[in-house]
């Protein structure tokens, strides 16, 4: 589902300030999360949107973005359709200041970039999941050099950030394994 | 009373304020031949800070220009009903002309839901005077957080007070004719709650960066700074640090005893008579459209002399 920040008449708009702008926004989008299934991804495109303060920004986007990570959503995940251009910056700012990130793209179904605060490590693995479309914890161990453990703990993170989807496999050899899929 | 009314000039009447206690008082202001937003927003604080400790408030103002241009500024529409002036404003009224550079008004307002109309209108006016895309997320979104931070902070008895101007020339600073070449947005915002020292002092992490006004000053521009020390609080300012570093332009903060202004690589800070509550002011001076970097400018100069 693509939510159109420019577009929305009742709460949107080109010029996004203040923190009650970014509530009211926030509020639009959670309930539109709460209405995918498990596993849905809602795309928040603010590509028609001229100036966004970091009130704003933090509020609507950055406090979403902890609600996602703190699992309030379940397996529901926010992505950006955003250029890269200034307007970023204050989501970055805002991002980074929680230790969050989310995933960007220029338009939905395109190329994945993360914007936020991530270790360079974590945006390689990150890079590897999206690029093979869906792997498995091994398979993505033996790509990156790794062993199991590390492997599971780095695409742990990448999932609790709401960066990636996860599945349980108990079919997989040697017991119970987890596969990894982009969420863009 | 220097002829620039910034708010630094109004400095000796914020002291003397202090000490008023009933009686009439004159604003004298004749020398005046210049008016900034931040003596504008200074000058409405300072009324609002000794209108109610006056039985009358008397301004003295001389020519036609700074007059006319306070009536143009809206100033005699807040406080035409509230001081008692040698300025005849009706006649003022009737010649009123467009002022080309003015942004905002000065303006009055006392919750963060009035900010997105303030934004939309400012907006729509530099839109009209072509100001680029970016030229207009810079000063929106400056006076946005800083109108946000004087409503949200200030629990001020009469709000906050906030004006914008475009000049043709560089007023910041600039003497020479060669630094006043170009032009600038300045916004200035006042505001007569508890000040950025109290307000941080309620966070008990920063009691060492609270000792003094000037430290609180500095402190709060540093990014996730916030009374409340909530995640995510305390960009605003930080943001509209670098805002105006980019635009090489500056950000001064005025509370309490403090001064200080951040020019991006560095920051001066003095000590100053007390101003009650919080003021900022934003310069963010515009670069032509296409940019002269890369020319040969020393040689182009060369020729000329």
């Amino acid at each position: 589902m693509v939510y159109d920040v420019a577009a929305d008449p009742t709460v949107g708009g080109k010029l996004m300030v203040t923190r009650g702008t970014g509530r009211r926004v926030r509020e639009a989008l959670a309930g539109l999360l709460e209405g995918l299934p498990s596993g849905g991804v809602l795309y928040v495109d603010t590509r028609g949107v001229e100036l966004m303060d970091y009130s704003f920004a933090d509020e609507a986007l950055g406090i979403l973005a902890s609600r996602v990570a703190s699992g309030e959503y379940g397996e529901r995940r926010v992505v950006l359709v955003e250029e890269d251009r200034e307007l970023l910056e204050n989501v970055e700012a805002s991002l980074r200041q929680r230790g969050l990130a989310m995933v960007r793209v220029e338009e939905p179904g395109g190329e994945p970039e993360v914007v936020g605060d991530v270790p360079g490590h974590l945006v390689e693995t990150l890079r590897e999941i999206q690029a093979a479309g869906s792997i498995s914890n091994a398979d993505l161990a033996a790509r990156l050099g790794l062993n199991h453990t590390a492997m599971n703990n780095r695409a742990t993170r990448l999932f609790k950030l709401g960066l990636i989807q996860r599945h349980k496999n108990t079919a997989a050899p040697g017991g119970r394994q987890y596969s990894y899929e982009g969420v863009s | 009373m220097s002829g620039v009314l910034t708010l630094g000039s109004l400095d000796p009447a914020f002291e003397a304020a202090g000490r008023v206690d009933g009686e009439m008082v004159v604003l004298d202001l004749k020398s005046v031949e210049f008016v900034e937003p931040a003596g504008l927003c200074g000058l409405a604080a300072l009324l609002e800070f000794v209108i109610p400790r006056s039985s009358l408030v008397g301004v003295r103002l001389s020519g036609h220009d700074v007059p006319a241009y306070l009536e143009r500024m809206d100033f005699f529409r807040i406080f035409g009903h509230r001081v008692e002036t040698n300025v005849d404003v009706a006649a003022l009224e009737e010649r009123r002309r467009g002022n080309p550079g003015t942004l905002q008004e000065l303006i009055r307002f006392h919750s963060e839901e009035e900010i997105p109309g303030i934004i939309n209108r400012i907006s729509e006016i530099l839109e009209n005077k072509d100001y680029r895309l970016r030229e207009r997320a810079a000063i929106c979104a400056t006076l946005s957080e800083i109108c946000a931070n004087a409503v949200e902070h200030g629990h001020s008895p009469f709000g906050a007070y906030a004006a914008v101007q475009a000049y043709q020339h560089v007023v910041s600073g600039g003497r020479t004719r060669g630094e006043r070449a170009g032009e600038e947005v300045i916004i200035a915002i006042a505001d007569g709650g508890v000040g950025v020292r109290e307000t941080l002092s309620r966070n008990p992490k920063y009691a060492e960066h609270t000792q003094t006004d000037n430290d609180a000053l500095r402190h709060a521009l540093k990014m996730g700074v916030s009374g409340t020390g909530e995640v995510g609080r305390g960009g605003g300012l930080a943001v509209v640090a670098q805002i105006s570093a980019r635009a090489s332009g500056s950000l001064s903060l005025r509370s309490g005893s403090g001064r200080v202004t951040s020019y991006g690589d560095r920051t001066n800070s003095r000590n100053v008579p007390p101003f009650p509550g919080a003021f900022v002011r934003v310069s963010l001076p515009r670069k032509p459209a296409s940019s002269s970097a890369g020319q040969p400018v020393g040689k182009s100069r060369k020729a000329d002399g």
